[in-house]
């Protein structure tokens, strides 16, 4: 326990300060993590790295106590099947472990939105032209009449439009998203869909959609694999 | 127990007498053995990797040349069961040599387990008390256990029949015919055994068959009796010792027959695996045709089907193996096609593909076939011993000096070393 | 007999043969000892009884228990204890590497299950390299546990897949189905050992005493789905890339001559952690937990996804399932 609380200190002196480089002269993030923000230690620098997606991450990341997992639904979404529960919001699983999700802000470079973006208009000093997001096409949800304004707030744009004129943080992603691929957030909730942090025991922590899929262009890239195996088999010298 | 010390004088004295021609065999045979000694002491600082196995093919020779051995081992049976259970005189004098051979080919299998072995010296492991031997569960431990027992009969029968032999005294039978009915019942056991091994693994469809077992035993019982015929034919020109020509008239029809029943079983396999082909086909196919362009083995196993059915109709004729000039090269060659299309033509083709569908064939490397090498060598060194050994007792040559001779005896009193074995005249050879 | 001159006895024996040439006694005696002597000081001037640092001493004298000792399955917890102090020693005296071995046991409740999405495989083999890093696999010897498959939409045909693609991935018209050990519940391999050097540990994992093992490879023609590999020659692993966290029944140093094969990273997932495969997967295809939690994430895809396995009809009960989105 006393480890936790440590961690948590020292985390949220060490954060601050480690990504304040990443910013030059941005507003203070004083929302940055909000109400019921745990830091949770990922002993491992594999899972570590590859959640963060970028060379060099925390060990340590913050993470967001999904709250009243224990016998509650974590989010809904309007069904699209005409089951028994047509007709009403069909609910998701029941997860009865705590799941630990990993705020996504952090890895959000030009975070918060508001540091530029009030409202409809836009004010930014001369030093964040670079920051300017001209590069974002939107593919997703579709190529034709995508705009910023279908998923992104415009009385604020760190905040996600959600159906019903409801609204949700960066950090909650998943909600948005449930909204169309609510099999994929289906699976997310029980574990078939996505990645642990941590380990197989115990509380949960994952990532929210964006973590892997940017949104803007969630298609999976292609790479290069690593080495083939051999299949002859590899003989020693002699003969 | 006084004999006991002048009878291994004498077996040595034999083993270590003779003419030119036999040390000449003798010292082939053993810069073979140093052959395969230094191929051997390779594989042993180097691991297997000298070896051409790899994680796919992970048997190679040394278990195809193990399990053609049991067989051959195995069939030495096909003499004791004619002389001692039918009452057949004409095996009689056979059957000694038969044992001869089964001790020598066990000898020869347990040593290619050895060399297969990762880690022999961690053979210790299967010795129950000290290791442990998973014995009922695995099919090598059994076949741990039914191999040295049947090393064991086969040297302790004819130890008892030849030691009774040369103290002058008749063997009991009472003493030996109820091992000699066991021994029958371990040759057919040892080569089950070698076949359920095989047979019992569902990850090889090739060997998961029921006709494996049926068909090693008849394969065994087509090449030991064709081996023995040869041998016994060797031994008939080189030594005095008779053996009458009914042993080869009936060995040479237990040879045809098995030679048939193999072949009608190798056709019910074929038409098994190819009239219907199935993915669980798919290791016949590589052998017999080629697969995905691999087609190492089609030549080999091909070449062993035509011989065999050459050796095998050229055996059906009557006059074939009545003639040892047509009877000896037939079974010379129903015992190369029995060994190709056992050795590998079974085991290898069990590896090609793999159970994930991939293709890595074998071929043996020098050092792999130096050992082979070496050991046959071995073998036929084990069995020129204990038939040195042997005929000379048989014949009536070799008798304990303790033994009442009224031509040369003075009293009980033990000779001077030279003296006493002067009676033990040298090996006749023609 | 003769009196002892060597120019008394004739040159051949009775017979003609040279072998029969009688040698005087005292001769032969002299030169017997006389090559006692020689050979006697050859050994000591080549053999390590020829000054040996006590270095070399302490090793020869733990790999003389290491060799002596018996089946860690039978061992008490003291014997694996001391084991694995001796294991741990040598690993410093040998190859200068500083291990920690661990022995722990299965936890009680727990049984392992492990899923693969073969609609998220993208056949990147991060975890191919995760698992060579994490297990200390043989660098010379390029073993893998791991294998992905390339294989054609429409069916699960291992004659087609393809294990050897090297170009950019995913592939049109292919999908990825990845295999290694599954920890069958009905393991054909381990029945099949001789010398019990393979077994089932009670959370399902299926392991290899490598010190126990004769290398008989018996095991290898049992296993159905290709799972285990052969050390051919001596494993090589560069130093700085060894992984010193280690299990005994896992990814400890190797010898030659013995079989190993994944353990479902043993030293990891007993500590809660897990696997490094499952780990790497940049996708989340991989899906691993404890089967008898009925929160866990592989008995929901057990429940909610269309699951199948390899080769059912074997009965080997495979703790591997495969699914697709």
């Amino acid at each position: 326990m006393k480890r936790t609380w440590v961690g948590v200190a020292a985390a949220s002196l060490v954060i601050p300060g480690l990504t304040a480089g990443c910013r030059q002269g941005q507003p203070e993030r004083s929302e940055q993590f909000p109400a019921g923000t745990v830091a949770v230690a990922i002993d491992s620098a594999t899972a570590a790295r590859n959640a963060a997606r970028e060379p060099g991450a925390l060990a340590t990341v913050v993470a967001d106590t999904a709250v009243g997992w224990s016998g509650q639904r974590p989010f809904e979404v309007a069904s699209r099947t005409g089951g028994p529960e047509a007709g009403h919001s069909r609910l998701f699983g029941t997860i009865t472990l705590p799941i630990v999700l990993r705020t996504r802000s952090p890895a959000l470079t030009q975070y918060p939105c508001t540091s530029c973006h009030a409202g409809s208009r836009v004010t930014m000093a001369a030093r964040r032209m670079p920051d300017v997001h001209h590069d974002i096409q939107p593919v997703h949800p579709d190529t034709s009449g995508a705009v910023c304004a279908t998923c992104h707030a415009p009385e604020d744009a760190s905040l996600l439009v959600l159906l019903e004129g409801k609204r949700a943080p960066m950090d909650q992603s998943y909600r948005l998203c449930a909204q169309c691929h609510f099999v994929q957030a289906n699976a997310w909730a029980g574990g078939g869909h996505g990645k642990r942090l941590d380990g197989w025991q115990g509380r949960r922590v994952v990532m929210a959609c964006t973590d892997c899929h940017d949104p803007h262009h969630p298609a999976a890239q292609s790479r290069i694999p690593f080495r083939a195996p051999v299949i002859e088999r590899i003989r020693s010298e002699t003969p | 127990m006084v004999h006991l010390g002048p009878f291994i004088r004498t077996a040595l004295t034999s083993a270590t007498t003779g003419g030119r021609r036999y040390h000449l065999w003798m010292g082939a045979l053993t810069l073979l053995m140093l052959v395969g000694a230094y191929a051997y002491s390779l594989q042993l600082r180097q691991g297997l990797g000298v070896t051409g196995m790899s994680d796919h093919v992970s048997w190679g020779l040394y278990i195809s040349n193990f399990t053609f051995l049991v067989g051959l081992a195995a069939a030495a049976m096909m003499l004791v069961m004619p002389a001692y259970v039918l009452g057949q005189a004409d095996f009689a004098r056979a059957v000694l040599l038969a044992e001869g051979v089964a001790v020598a080919a066990m000898v020869m299998c347990l040593a290619f387990v050895v060399v297969d072995l990762g880690n022999p010296l961690g053979g210790w492991h299967l010795m129950p008390g000290v290791g442990y031997l998973n014995w009922p569960r695995s099919l090598l431990a059994w076949d741990v256990v039914v191999l040295n027992g049947y090393l064991a009969l086969n040297l302790a029968i004819p130890f008892y029949l030849l030691y009774n032999r040369y103290i002058g005294r008749p063997p009991a039978k009472n003493q030996y015919l109820p091992w000699m009915y066991i021994s029958v019942m371990w040759a057919v056991s040892i080569h089950l055994v070698t076949a359920f091994l095989l047979a019992g693994l569902p990850a090889r469809p090739f060997w998961n068959t029921a006709l494996l077992g049926p068909r090693f035993l008849a394969s065994a019982f087509t090449a030991g009796p064709a081996f023995m015929i040869l041998f016994l034919w060797f031994v008939r020109r080189t030594t005095t010792y008779p053996i009458p020509e009914g042993a080869f008239a009936k060995l040479a029809l237990i040879t045809t027959v098995a030679a048939q029943i193999n072949l009608v079983m190798l056709l019910s396999e074929l038409f098994y695996k190819f009239y219907w082909p199935t993915e669980h086909g798919i290791n016949a196919k590589y052998l017999f045709f080629g697969l995905h362009g691999h087609h190492a083995l089609v030549p080999w196993i091909w070449t062993a089907i035509g011989l065999n059915v050459l050796a095998t109709g050229a055996l059906m004729v009557h006059s074939v193996r009545q003639n040892v000039r047509w009877l000896m090269p037939a079974c010379a060659t129903l015992f190369i096609a029995v060994w190709v299309e056992k050795g590998l033509g079974l085991v290898i083709p069990g590896f090609i593909p793999s159970p994930l569908g991939e293709i890595v064939e074998y071929t043996p490397t020098w050092v792999e076939m130096g050992v082979t090498i070496g050991i046959w060598a071995m073998g036929m060194f084990v069995l020129t011993v204990l038939v040195r050994v042997a005929l000379p007792i048989e014949l009536g040559d070799a008798r304990s000096p303790y033994l009442e001779q009224p031509s040369t005896v003075q009293g009980a009193r033990p000779r001077a070393t030279r003296e006493r074995y002067k009676d033990v005249r040298p090996f006749r050879t023609r | 007999m003769t009196d002892g001159r060597a120019g008394d006895l004739p040159e051949r024996g009775d017979d003609g043969s040279l072998l029969q040439k009688p040698v005087d006694r005292r001769v032969a005696l002299g030169m017997l000892l006389g090559g006692a002597v020689v050979g006697a000081q050859a050994l000591s001037a080549c053999s390590p009884l020829n000054g040996e640092t006590p270095e070399e001493r302490e090793v020869r004298v733990l790999a003389w228990q290491e060799y002596i000792k018996g089946n860690y399955r039978f061992m008490t917890e003291e014997e694996r204890a001391e084991t694995i102090a001796r294991l741990e020693e040598l690993a410093t005296l040998k190859r200068r590497e500083d291990v920690t071995i661990q022995s722990t046991g299965a936890q009680p409740g727990v049984v392992f299950g492990y899923a693969f999405n073969i609609s998220k495989c993208q056949g990147f083999r991060s975890c191919v390299e995760a698992c060579i890093n994490e297990n200390n696999l043989d660098r010379r010897a390029e073993t893998q546990y791991i294998r992905i498959f390339e294989m054609t939409e429409g069916e699960v045909n291992f004659d087609l897949g393809d294990a050897t693609f090297q170009h950019e991935v995913p592939a049109e018209g292919h999908f990825y189905l990845g295999t290694q050990c599954f920890q069958c519940a009905n393991p054909p391999c381990t029945r099949v050992c001789p010398v019990g050097a393979t077994w089932q540990e009670p959370d399902g994992i299926v392991v290899i005493d490598y010190d126990w093992c004769i290398g008989c490879r018996y095991c290898m023609a049992a296993c159905p789905y290709w799972a285990r590999r052969f050390n051919w020659s001596a494993p090589e692993v560069p130093a700085e890339e060894v992984n010193s966290n280690q299990h005994y029944l896992g990814n400890r140093a190797r010898k030659k001559g013995v079989v190993e094969k994944c353990t479902f990273c043993i030293h990891r997932s007993r500590q809660g952690r897990l696997p490094a495969c499952v780990e790497a997967c940049p996708t989340g295809a991989r899906v691993f937990g404890n089967l008898l939690d009925p929160d866990s994430e592989i008995r929901w895809v057990l429940e909610h996804k269309h699951v199948f396995r390899l080769k059912e009809d074997l009965k080997t009960e495979p703790r591997f399932w495969y699914f697709t989105d």
